[in-house]
C-alpha cells in the first residue's frame, strides 16, 4: 500500500484505537489496514507495558498514550498536512458534515405540534425523505473520500463502509442509518471524522 | 520539517508511559520551533530558542490535562501543589470547573428542588428524570464504569461534546448533562439514539458529586432554527436540597 504518512505500525494501531474508542483487534485491524495478527501482538504488548487499556472485549488508549500520540500526529501527518488536495478534500468534508449531523438528527426526531419529539418512525414518508437525503449527502461525500484517498489510499476504508450502511438502510433495514451498536452511517461517519480531525490536528467544532 | 531525532528511535519505546508523552510533547515543540526559526540545526540548538520555560510548563499542562496525576515521594510536594500529584487519601477537592457564571440559582422550593442551572435539551421525553449525579472526567471513574458496569440512576456531567471517554459506557447512564456542543454534537446524537435525556451546552453551579438532580426532560427540545435565531430555549436542572440543611 502507498503510504503518504511517515506513521509506523504502533502508532497506525493507536490511532485506530483512539478512533474506535471501545472496539477489539478485528475492528482495529480493519480500520487502519494492518493484518489482526500483527495488531493483536502491538495491542498485547501496549497492554503489558501501560500504553493501552483492555477491558475484557476491547481496548482503549491509556490517557499519557492518548496525548503523546496527539504529540506525534505533526510529525506522522506534515505530508498530508501540506498536501493542498488533501486540505481542500478535509474541508469540503467539514462542510457536508453540517449537512449529514443535521440529517441524522432529522432522523432522530419528528414535529410533533411544534415540538421536537423522538421519531417512532411510524411516518415512513418522513423517513423516507431523511433517507433520500442521506442518499444525497453519499454522492457529495464519494468525490470527496475519492480524492483523500490520494493521500492516504487507508482511506478508502470509509467510501466502501458508508455505501454498505446506506444500502441497508435503503433497503429497509433503519438500524443501519444511527444505530450505535453496529457500523451504520453515523457511526462510520463519525469515525471518519475523528481520523480526519486527527490527521489534520483540529478540534471538533461543536 | 523534521529533528534530527526523528528518525533515531528505532529500538524499542521509553519504558514508562509518562516518559514517552513528556518526550513525544517536548519533541514536539521543538519541531515546531525548529521550523519556525528558518535557521539549521547546528544554527538553532545553540540559539537558546529552542526550549523556554514556559514550554516546559505547557508540556506538564498537557499531561495533567489527562487527568494523570503525578506520583510524589515527600508530603511536602502534594502539600504545595495537590492539583497536579496524586491524592494522599486525605479528601478530595470539590471540583469546581462545572461552576458556570452565568447559571441560573434558585432557593428550594417547597419540594427542596433548588434551580441549580440550565441547558439545551435534546429531545422532549414524557417525563423528567431524577438521578444521582456524577462527574464523568477522571479516568479512573471511567476505567471503574467500563470494568464494573454504571450503577443504576447516575446522571453523568461531562464538559466533553464528543463523548471522547464516555462513549463505552453512555447507554448505562440514566441522564447527561454536558457543559459543552449542542444538540446537534455526537453526544446529542449518542443520547437520542439510546433515549437518554440530556441536556447539551449546560450551565450549572452549585452541584457536587453525589448530589440528587432532576434534568427538565420534558422541556421543549432546542431546535437548529433556535441557535440561528438566537432563542433561548433551555430545560431546566434542579438540585434536591437536603432537608437538614433546610431546616
Amino acid at each position: 500500500m502507498i503510504n503518504a504518512t511517515k506513521i509506523d505500525e504502533r502508532d497506525l494501531v493507536f490511532h485506530g484505537v483512539a478512533i474506535k474508542r471501545h472496539a477489539g483487534a478485528a475492528a482495529i485491524a480493519a480500520l487502519v489496514g494492518l493484518p489482526e495478527p500483527r495488531v493483536s501482538t502491538l495491542l498485547a504488548d501496549a497492554v503489558a507495558t501501560g500504553r493501552v487499556v483492555d477491558t475484557g472485549d476491547a481496548f482503549i488508549l491509556a490517557p499519557l498514550t492518548r496525548v503523546a500520540l496527539e504529540a506525534r500526529y505533526g510529525l506522522h501527518f506534515a505530508p498530508l498536512r501540506q498536501d493542498k488536495a488533501f486540505e481542500n478534500a478535509y474541508l469540503a468534508f467539514e462542510r457536508v458534515n453540517k449537512t449529514l449531523k443535521q440529517v441524522i438528527t432529522d432522523w432522530q426526531t419528528i414535529s410533533i405540534g411544534g415540538n421536537k419529539v423522538a421519531n417512532d418512525h411510524s411516518d415512513r414518508a418522513h423517513d423516507e425523505a431523511v433517507i433520500d437525503r442521506l442518499g444525497e449527502v453519499q454522492e457529495q461525500v464519494e468525490p470527496i473520500l475519492a480524492a483523500l484517498s490520494k493521500g492516504w489510499p487507508r482511506m478508502n476504508f470509509y467510501a466502501q463502509k458508508l455505501l454498505a450502511a446506506l444500502e441497508a438502510a435503503e433497503d429497509g433495514e433503519h438500524e443501519w442509518v444511527s444505530d450505535i451498536r453496529r457500523d451504520s452511517y453515523h457511526t462510520i461517519w463519525f469515525e471518519l471524522h475523528e481520523d480526519l480531525l486527527r490527521i489534520m490536528g483540529r478540534v471538533r467544532e461543536e | 520539517m523534521g529533528l534530527p531525532i526523528d528518525s533515531a528511535r528505532k529500538g524499542r519505546p521509553p519504558a514508562s508511559p509518562l516518559v514517552e508523552a513528556t518526550l513525544s510533547l517536548v519533541q514536539e515543540r521543538l519541531r515546531d520551533r525548529f521550523a519556525q526559526s528558518g535557521q539549521d540545526w547546528d544554527g538553532f540548538r545553540v540559539s537558546g530558542a529552542a526550549l523556554t520555560k514556559a514550554d516546559l510548563a505547557d508540556v506538564e499542562r498537557r499531561l495533567l490535562a489527562t487527568g494523570h496525576r503525578f506520583d510524589w515521594s515527600a508530603g511536602i510536594s502534594v502539600a504545595e501543589r495537590p492539583d497536579i500529584y496524586k491524592s494522599r487519601g486525605d479528601g478530595d477537592q470539590v471540583d469546581e470547573s462545572f461552576s458556570h457564571p452565568d447559571a441560573p440559582q434558585g432557593e428550594p422550593d417547597e419540594t427542596g428542588r433548588a434551580l441549580a442551572g440550565v441547558g439545551d435539551n435534546v429531545v422532549r421525553h414524557d417525563a423528567d428524570i431524577t438521578g444521582i449525579a456524577r462527574f464523568i472526567r477522571t479516568n479512573e471513574r471511567v476505567l471503574d464504569y467500563l470494568t464494573n458496569g454504571v450503577p443504576p440512576g447516575i446522571i453523568a456531567v461531562i464538559d466533553d461534546s464528543g463523548g471522547t471517554l464516555t462513549a463505552p459506557i453512555i447507554e448505562q447512564f440514566t441522564g447527561v448533562i454536558c457543559a459543552g456542543g449542542t444538540v446537534r454534537s455526537h453526544l446529542g446524537i449518542l443520547t437520542r439514539e439510546y433515549n437518554i435525556p440530556c441536556l447539551m451546552n449546560a450551565k450549572i453551579a452549585g452541584i457536587a458529586d453525589g448530589d440528587t438532580v432532576t434534568i427538565e426532560a420534558t422541556a421543549a427540545a432546542k431546535t437548529t432554527e433556535d441557535y440561528q435565531q438566537g432563542v433561548d430555549r433551555v430545560g431546566r436542572v434542579w438540585r434536591l436540597v437536603q432537608e437538614e440543611a433546610t431546616a
